[in-house]
């Protein structure tokens, strides 16, 4: 990578009309929908303090977290692997898919895995050496999914497809999927939801990312909106997850405290639709027919190298994009320009430990304006790493990613003539009095070359006088108007009020006196959920109501569901052709409008993914107010798997246009019931 | 109370608009402040040290140091960047030489943005300016985010007798100067310049006012490309304005 391959991908996407528009909404969308999240939260900018904290002493104990972490995971049933590099993390992966396979296809029967995203998987070119090796990947995040049949990677980290406009993925499924040829997003999303459901079903391995890993529990936590990450760790029978070794929280009060933060910075939700909190394998009866395995592959590519340099702060990261979306430079170029998987501000540190070392002149596209910074909600000195990068202050690659020494190059990717330029000038200004003759003589200089315009016109090349022109320099240097300047000092005006110009930090608005579950209400309808309050012995009369009135007489159930249905027929084997799923649930959480499912309750977290509609019964009095005291509950850490479901399953990976019903339920039904004796 | 400052006018001040200057002078005079001038100064080095070149940077830096340590008193700078360069950027500049560090940061701790210092530490916003018609102000990135300096040209413009503040939307985008980005990235530089020239010109006001010099060649130099008549001007100007 060159700079000027980059500037090369970033003339081409000035150019691409389609491709402006596309980055045009992205950078509004997700500026305003950050914005308005974040204001939901009074403490944000503590929060972000205390974030980056926690990141710093993870990093600084790194080992530490680690083994904790790996101890607790084993000790749930999960099998950790861990892979030094990329081949290694490749290899690991296909043994385990080989033991896995071992008798349970014909021989020659091509394995079939579900993917979840996981940019970590881009790092390793996972999908690529799948395939090489005769696997068949389907990637099954709708963004994923276009670019996967496109034949494309990510532009974006957290919306993949963000260069595409609704007409390019109507053409593609047009093509691909033998759709007739619509711009409805909708019907798009429909396809897509078909064509993966039945990946699903078959897949042998599902391979997913991990957001966080929790010490303390060994928890696994996987956010996702679609409801593909629920499906790829819940239905097949193997579930394989990557993640970087960097990924760790201290504790559940921590992974509260940054999930508080991440839908926020990378979507503008209080919380992601799905919160998957992953302990160990589940039993027979909660995925597919038989007991799952799980395996979780740590993979280090660069991290341990990058910890020990000067960049140590970039592996804070917790991938929300939300850099990228406050980027300047990324508003112009998209993603692809950079060259690596890893584009933005984030990109352009990480990619030259992580990906390749020739991505260090990739720190030379900022104009270090800090936008990224200031969106970043871990606070990493974005600005600051550029810096460094650009200072050649870079750890070592490692061996298998291809790169040289790491000898220090000081301004890789700067043009020769801009070096020259810069060290001419420091050869002037070492000295005041040939700077100051120098100056006096550019005055001259430029009086002559534009004897009536104060400012010059320059050619194209000099770069400047591509977009504007240059100012003569003054025929006195300030140096020199000094000797004649008189001065008069005189106090003038009053001293200001301290308090006069402060800009009062927003308030929060008071929601003390709103009790939860009106709170609780709000919240979910305001994701597109339905709330129904009802006494408990009108319950199985309103159910067989609501469920005859959609022409429903079946349901998959779990163990609470089960209980109160009436004239309908439960069900308790995940069948896809069921269309309602009824569950009971362990809380609410009001402050986002949440369910929180778990498992070992006889199928809750199949009966609430597969169906088209979910209804659950929550009690008024399992509603607590806030994530933080929602993880406090013992269940969390004790289920193999729980789930955080807030509203119904959506994306708005075209367009950025908000759709509902992607992988999991369109429809989210939730009858509350008044257990606490008010009615 | 008088006080003495130290006035660091910047190499773009003191090569292309020697005025700003001696406008700043004069402001500061009226703030109760008395300027010297160390006459050998030149660049404090963020250029090459933007760039990447620290190798370039650090004579400048160990200059800058070197000239200001044999004086007292605050340090004023009238531009966020060359500010945070001294506050922030020597800091990072000398991280492993315990020795440069401890007089970098003693630099450091004199030094002060312009509006910086005469809202934070002279306590003024009324400096008796006069500025008949509109103004609009563009942050600069390095003074509004590196240095958290946004609400002090702010109250110094509200406080200017006849002035009409206009607000510039999206404000805070980068203007695509950047140093060397302005240079080596011209049509991405170009791409913002554009940006802000629209959001500038929407507003309809024929003056818009930074506080930073390399801003200001940047936006005047696209405005003059375009033929346009509107003007960009240093907030020292504008408070000297009678």
């Amino acid at each position: 990578m060159k700079t000027s391959d980059f500037r090369r991908g970033a003339r081409d996407s000035l150019r691409d009309e389609n491709l402006q528009a596309a980055l045009d909404n992205n950078a509004q969308r997700r500026k305003d929908g950050r914005l308005a999240a974040i204001a939901t939260l009074p403490d944000f900018e503590e929060r972000r303090r205390r974030a980056h904290a926690v990141k710093a002493e993870v990093v600084a104990h790194l080992d530490e977290y680690l083994e904790q972490f790996i101890e607790r995971a084993s000790a749930n049933g999960i099998q950790i692997h861990r892979a030094a590099d990329a081949g290694e993390a490749i290899s690991l992966f296909l043994e385990i898919a080989q033991a896995e396979m071992a008798g349970r296809r014909g021989t020659g029967a091509t394995p079939l895995v579900a993917k979840s995203k996981s940019m970590l998987s881009e790092e390793i070119d996972f999908n690529h050496a799948l395939e090489t090796a005769g696997m068949r990947v389907v990637e099954t995040d709708l963004g994923e999914y276009i670019i996967q049949l496109r034949g494309e990677r990510p532009s974006h980290i957290i919306t993949p497809a963000v260069h595409l406009r609704r007409a390019d993925v109507g053409k593609l499924f047009a093509e691909k999927l033998n759709l007739p040829y619509t711009e409805d997003i909708p019907t798009l999303t429909n396809a897509a939801r078909k064509a993966l459901r039945e990946v699903f079903l078959e897949a042998d391995i599902g391979v997913s990312g991990v957001n966080f890993g929790v010490a303390e529990t060994g928890t696994l936590c996987i956010v996702t909106n679609e409801g593909n990450g629920r499906m790829c760790t819940t239905l097949p029978p193997v579930h394989v997850a990557l993640m970087g070794i960097e990924r760790l929280v201290p504790s559940l009060d921590d992974l509260a405290l940054f999930l508080s933060l991440l839908p926020r910075s990378a979507t503008g939700q209080k919380l992601s639709v799905y919160t998957n909190l992953i302990n160990g394998p589940l039993p027979e009866a909660e995925g597919s027919t038989r007991a799952q395995v799980r395996h979780l592959i740590l993979v280090d590519n660069g991290r341990r190298l990058l910890r020990n340099s000067p960049l140590a702060e970039s592996l804070y990261c917790i991938r929300c994009g939300a850099c990228l979306n406050a980027c300047p430079v990324f508003r112009e170029t998209g993603g692809h320009a950079y060259g690596s998987i890893y584009p933005g501000p984030i990109g352009s540190v990480i990619s030259c430990a992580l990906v390749d070392r020739e991505y260090d002149s990739l720190a030379q596209a900022s104009s270090l304006c800090g936008a990224c910074r200031e969106a970043c909600p871990v606070d990493i000195d974005l600005p600051g790493m550029l810096l460094r990068v650009r200072a050649g202050l870079i750890p070592p690659m490692t061996a298998s990613a291809g790169g040289k020494d790491g000898r220090r190059k000081e301004g890789a990717g700067l043009p020769v003539l801009v070096k020259l330029g810069l060290k001419g000038f420091r050869l002037a200004a070492a000295n005041s009095g040939l700077f100051g003759g120098l100056q006096r003589l550019g005055g001259l200089v430029s009086r002559i070359a534009s004897p009536r315009g104060e400012y010059m016109h320059l050619p194209r090349w000099t770069g400047w006088g591509y977009s504007k022109e240059f100012p003569r320099l003054a025929l006195h240097p300030f140096r020199d108007h000094w000797k004649m300047v008189r001065q008069e000092v005189v106090e003038t005006g009053n001293p200001v009020n301290r308090s006069t110009g402060e800009v009062e930090p927003a308030r929060s608005q008071a929601s003390g006196d709103v009790s939860l579950a009106a709170r609780f209400t709000e919240e979910l309808i305001a994701l597109g959920g339905k709330v129904t309050p009802t006494r408990e012995e009108d319950l199985p009369g309103r159910l067989r109501e609501l469920l005859k009135s959609r022409g429903i007489t079946r349901a998959l159930v779990d163990d609470a569901g089960a209980g109160y249905l009436d004239g309908i027929t439960a069900v308790r084997e995940p069948d896809p052709s069921v269309r309602a799923g009824v569950t009971g649930a362990l809380a609410g959480i009001a402050e986002s409008g949440s369910l929180v499912l778990v498992s070992g309750r006889g199928g809750t977290l199949t009966a609430s993914l597969l169906p088209e509609i979910h209804i659950a019964v929550l009690k008024v009095s399992a509603i607590v107010p806030s994530l933080e005291e929602a993880m406090k509950r013992s269940e969390i850490r004790t289920a193999a798997a729980g789930v955080i479901v807030s509203g119904p399953s959506r994306t708005a990976d075209i367009e950025m246009t908000l759709t509902i019903g992607v992988h999991g339920p369109g429809e989210l039904h939730v009858f509350l019931v008044d257990d606490a004796g008010t009615d | 109370m008088t006080e003495t400052v130290q006035l660091f006018v910047t190499c773009l001040i003191d090569s292309f608009f020697p005025h700003i200057g001696e406008a700043m002078v004069r402001v500061l005079n009226r703030a109760g402040a008395r300027v010297e001038f160390p006459s050998r100064q030149t660049c404090c080095g963020q250029p090459a040290f933007n760039a990447g070149l620290r190798g370039e940077a650090r004579p400048l830096a160990e200059h800058t140091i070197e000239v200001f340590e044999r004086t007292s008193g605050e340090i004023i700078i009238p531009s966020g960047s060359c500010a945070a360069m001294v506050r922030h950027g020597y800091r990072e500049l000398f991280r492993d030489e315990p020795e440069w560090l401890k007089r970098a940061e003693g630099l450091a701790e004199r030094t002060f943005e312009f509006t910086e210092y005469l809202v934070d530490r002279r306590q003024r916003t009324d400096l008796g300016a006069r500025w008949a018609g509109k103004l609009c102000y563009h942050p600069s990135c390095h003074l509004m985010r590196g240095l958290g300096v946004d609400r002090q040209p702010r109250a110094l413009l509200e406080a200017v007798r006849e002035a009409e503040i206009v607000p510039l939307p999206e404000r805070e985008d980068c203007c695509g100067f950047g140093g060397v980005f302005s240079v080596e990235h011209p049509e991405l530089s170009g791409e913002f310049l554009k940006r802000k020239i629209g959001n500038f010109e929407s507003t309809g006001s024929p003056t818009l006012v930074v506080a930073d010099t390399g801003c200001l060649i940047h936006l005047q130099g696209g405005l003059k490309r375009r033929g346009m008549n509107q003007r960009v001007v240093h907030i020292a100007e504008v408070l000297d304005s009678r």
